[in-house]
């Protein structure tokens, strides 16, 4: 294949693909390692093995096409019954699939993936499929093609490789030992949405053509009265006799893979037939439907039996389908991220101009450019929430990633260990998935690492041998909390402390919080492991986890119960990009707050202040709402106002409220990274250009809420040793103080490192 | 994007000829499928003769000829008469024999009529 343009841009189509394919496979995979009796997930992999190999056979990856081709095959045996799912079959899959990812990146012909690697695993596959006696009669065929040889299977390997012709199908010449002239009896019931789903049954048919000699029997029994019939739905089924010539290679699996994409959403049977067609079988070639003879009388029976049969055969059809309730692949489009990034960035120059242009008409009082200026806000508007919902992804592939890494991981430690997701649906932009891969990773292999006991270990303690790591995701206001969690030992924190000391982090009189001891895990070059493992203990991954969490401008928060497991929560933005906030102004500054975490504004008076008997505290429908004041909190010096407001921000401590001088309105913001100087102070996410070339800083109520109860926890009570954060909360001492007495004069602002 | 627009508009219904016409052009398939419910059920309704002419279609799929065979079965039942006119383009012939319909009843009236007219 040349290395033209046009084909690069093939090339580059097919390894997104591949990769996206290869990723499902691996989690097939491991599902079937715990359902090895689901039939479902065989035909899954078959068909993802099957699009892999001819895909890449088009694309010029003849050595992909060709080792993959061997996988096909095995997991025809699996499907067939013929070779049993094993721990065995999926971990050599595994490596396979390892292997085909090498090629898939590599350019056609390349050499990265080592042929030795190819033929091993090959020889490997062969012995499984020897010893389940599964092996095709092929096998011995083709060691001494030029393709056995590319794929690594030269000499001794050789015998394992099937039949694979250059042009990437199959061979069609007769083979010694192929088959006689056979004949085969096919029931074909589409899905009723195959049609919808843009597959066409007479292409089916147009193919099964192609195998050989096709004598076609169509069956109208479904077909309702007009009146009920669904346009776009397919009522008909086909029964066929299908004579292949003697000595082509066309047996069952070439019949059934006519079928393969739409095998999931039809009813097929291939089963042998007599050469001839004989009583029973289907109609012969030419056979009327209805006889010419008695057109009018067989065509009311006809019709009236089919009225009877159609009930039946809606009774025996819908239950055994599987639903076809799947995305209308034909409208989605695939589109290079890059290009989303661009468009994204430019929405979000063309907020900052409409900001200024709304200024502008503001300012102008002018009806007619007040009029257009409105306009483009609302269309601008709508243009943002568009472009940022391309980029909305669920986490879903990213936490399915995981499962190789858990099954790989409990072999090599000789831990038994079980992934549970959930919210794998729950969406975040893409540039904040992207960075979630390493922080997950490292926090998964910590866990089986360092949390997660050994069988023998969690058998002496009575917990089950079988340990859980649950990877979740879930919204929270403006929001996405991930959070990884073990059933393992708990974190040591005595061993945490001593080791901090050692360190010079902390001295041996301070007393700290639980939440304070978790902090130091996450300190560069900490570990408490006491020796280096090629998993871990150099006391770099944690802190990996901290610096991406912080560049994503999220925060973690660990808990953890001795005997009992760990949870590390990472608190992460739905985007990096564009919020919908509120505008507010205290003093001459001007603070932005996310609208998804506002739930109300209130009017707080001086009258109400002084009644409060100086607690920052505000009743609201008969409910304390404490509050902090900003004025107070940024050390904001120009007088106060005799009326101020109240923001009510919904937070995991409850509802706070939040004290500004005035709210000027909704506003898109466009966040911009403070750079690394203020990268620590977590209570500010960002800032924001207004259109008046001021500057707001995009606050985050939730760290501003929980630096407050931080704060007065240290400046309430003496410090003391104990469970300070309970699954990712405060302490109750701390909270009832907090929601009680609201925040004291002494809290100011600070980083939280 | 390049988007495929068809030349004429594939079901049309002419209800000023006697007997009233269906035509069919081009591709007939799920595009227009709710299109040729609309006017099938529109000439059986009618209670009156119609005949369908297939002269223009280029191809069928299964949706088209299911709905056709459905409004068969019903004319046929009602004992409203309901044909295909004119010959039937040998694509179309091919796509219905391939579909396992050598003798669509339809097409065999309207092979019969033409023989008639012989």
């Amino acid at each position: 294949m040349t290395s033209d343009a046009g084909g690069d841009q093939f090339r580059l189509a097919f390894r997104e693909e591949a990769r996206e394919l290869l990723l499902e496979l691996e989690s097939n995979l491991l599902e079937m390692n715990e359902r090895p009796e689901d039939g479902g997930l065989v035909g899954h992999v078959f068909r993802a093995l099957h699009t892999i190999k001819g895909s890449g056979a088009m694309f010029g990856f003849e050595d992909l096409a060709g080792f993959t081709h061997n996988l096909e095959s095995a997991f025809d045996e699996v499907r067939k019954g013929r070779l049993p799912v094993t721990p065995e079959l999926v971990d050599l899959t595994l490596s396979a699939l390892d292997q085909i990812r090498t090629m898939v990146e590599e350019d056609p012909g390349g050499t990265a993936a080592d042929p030795a690697v190819s033929g091993e695993i090959l020889t490997r596959l062969r012995a499984l499929r020897r010893m389940a006696g599964s092996a095709s009669g092929n096998d011995g065929q083709a060691g001494s093609t030029p393709e056995a040889s590319r794929t690594g299977a030269a000499s001794a390997v050789a015998p394992v490789v099937e039949p694979w012709n250059e042009s990437g199908l199959w061979s069609s010449q007769a083979v010694p030992g192929s088959e006689a002239e056979r004949s085969w009896r096919i029931q074909f019931a589409p899905g009723p949405d195959m049609m919808r789903n843009g597959a066409d049954p007479l292409l089916l048919l147009r193919e099964l053509r192609g195998l050989g000699q096709l004598m076609v029997d169509a069956s109208t029994a479904g077909i309702p009265p007009l009146q009920d019939l669904e346009p776009g739905r397919c009522y008909i089924s086909w029964t066929m006799v299908l004579r292949t010539p003697a000595g082509a290679n066309a047996g069952e699996d070439a019949i059934r893979d006519v079928f393969i994409f739409v095998e999931d959403s039809c009813e097929l049977a291939v089963e042998p037939a007599p050469a001839e067609p004989v009583a029973g079988a289907p109609v012969a070639e030419g056979k009327p439907l209805v006889e010419d003879t008695a057109a009018n009388a067989a065509c009311e029976v006809a019709c009236a039996a089919d009225q009877e049969a159609r009930g039946l055969e809606e009774k025996r059809r819908i239950p055994a389908r599987r639903s076809t309730d799947q995305p209308d692949n034909a409208s989605s489009l695939r589109v290079p991220s890059a290009r989303l990034d661009q468009l994204v960035d430019l929405v979000g120059e063309l907020v900052t101009v409409q900001a200024r242009l709304s200024e502008f008409a503001t300012r102008s009082q002018e009806n007619e450019v007040q009029a257009v200026a409105e306009e483009i806000e609302r269309l601008t508007s709508a243009l943002r929430e568009n472009s940022m919902t391309l980029r909305m992804l669920p986490v879903r592939a990213t936490f399915e990633r995981f499962r190789r890494l858990v099954h790989d991981l409990a072999r090599d430690l000789g831990k038994n260990v079980e992934l549970t997701i959930e919210g794998a649906e729950t969406e975040l932009d893409k540039t904040v998935i992207d960075q979630l891969g390493d922080p997950l990773m490292h926090l998964i292999r910590n866990s089986m690492d360092h949390g997660i006991e050994s069988p023998e270990r969690r058998r002496g303690v009575g917990k089950r041998t079988a340990a859980t790591i649950h990877l979740s995701a879930k919204h929270s206001g403006a929001s996405v909390l991930i959070a990884v969690s073990d059933d393992g030992a708990g974190i040591d924190t005595e061993a945490v402390r001593v080791r901090a000391i050692e360190r010079g982090l902390t001295s041996a009189e301070a007393q700290l919080t639980d939440a304070e001891v978790f902090s130091f895990i996450f300190q560069p070059g900490f570990s408490t492991a006491q020796k280096v493992t090629d998993l871990s203990g150099r006391g770099v991954g944690m802190d990996v986890v901290r610096q991406r969490v912080e560049s994503l401008r999220g925060s973690i928060d660990v808990s953890s119960q001795p005997g009992r497991g760990t949870t590390v929560t990472l608190r992460l933005p739905l985007t990096l990009a564009i919020i919908d906030g509120l505008l507010v102004k205290v003093g001459e500054a001007f603070f932005v707050l996310p609208l998804a975490s506002t739930l109300e504004c209130i009017e707080l008076t001086r009258q109400e202040v002084e009644q409060a008997n100086g607690k920052q505290v505000a009743y609201l429908r008969g409910e304390i709402v404490p509050y902090i004041r900003l004025r107070q909190y940024f050390r904001v010096g120009t007088p106060q106002p005799e009326r101020e407001q109240i923001m009510v921000v919904e937070c995991e401590e409850g509802r706070c409220g939040l004290v500004v001088d005035q709210v000027l309105g909704d506003c898109q913001t466009v966040i911009r990274n403070l750079g690394r100087l203020y990268r620590h102070v977590q209570v500010v996410s960002g800032a924001t250009i207004l259109g008046n070339g001021a500057v707001a800083l995009i606050l985050d109520p939730q760290r501003l809420v929980q630096e407050a109860v931080r704060a007065k926890t240290h400046s309430g009570r003496p410090r003391s040793p104990g469970p300070a954060i309970e699954n990712g909360h405060p302490p109750d001492g701390a909270r009832k103080s907090f929601l009680t007495n609201g925040v004291g004069a002494g809290a100011t602002a600070s980083a939280t490192q | 994007m390049e988007v495929e627009e068809r030349a004429t508009v594939p079901v049309t219904f002419d209800r000023n000829e006697t007997p009233a016409v269906i035509r069919l052009e081009g591709a007939i398939d799920i595009g227009c499928a709710a299109d040729l419910k609309a006017v099938l059920l529109e000439a059986l309704a009618s209670g009156g003769a119609a005949r369908i002419s297939v002269e223009s279609a280029t191809g069928m799929d299964v949706t088209a000829v299911q709905l056709l065979w459905a409004a068969e079965c019903e004319a046929r039942v009602s004992g409203m008469v309901l044909a295909l006119e004119g010959p039937i383009p040998e694509a179309l012939r091919a796509t219905l024999e391939e579909a396992g319909f050598e003798r669509f009843p339809l097409a065999r009236d309207a092979e019969h009529a033409s023989e008639v007219r012989e």
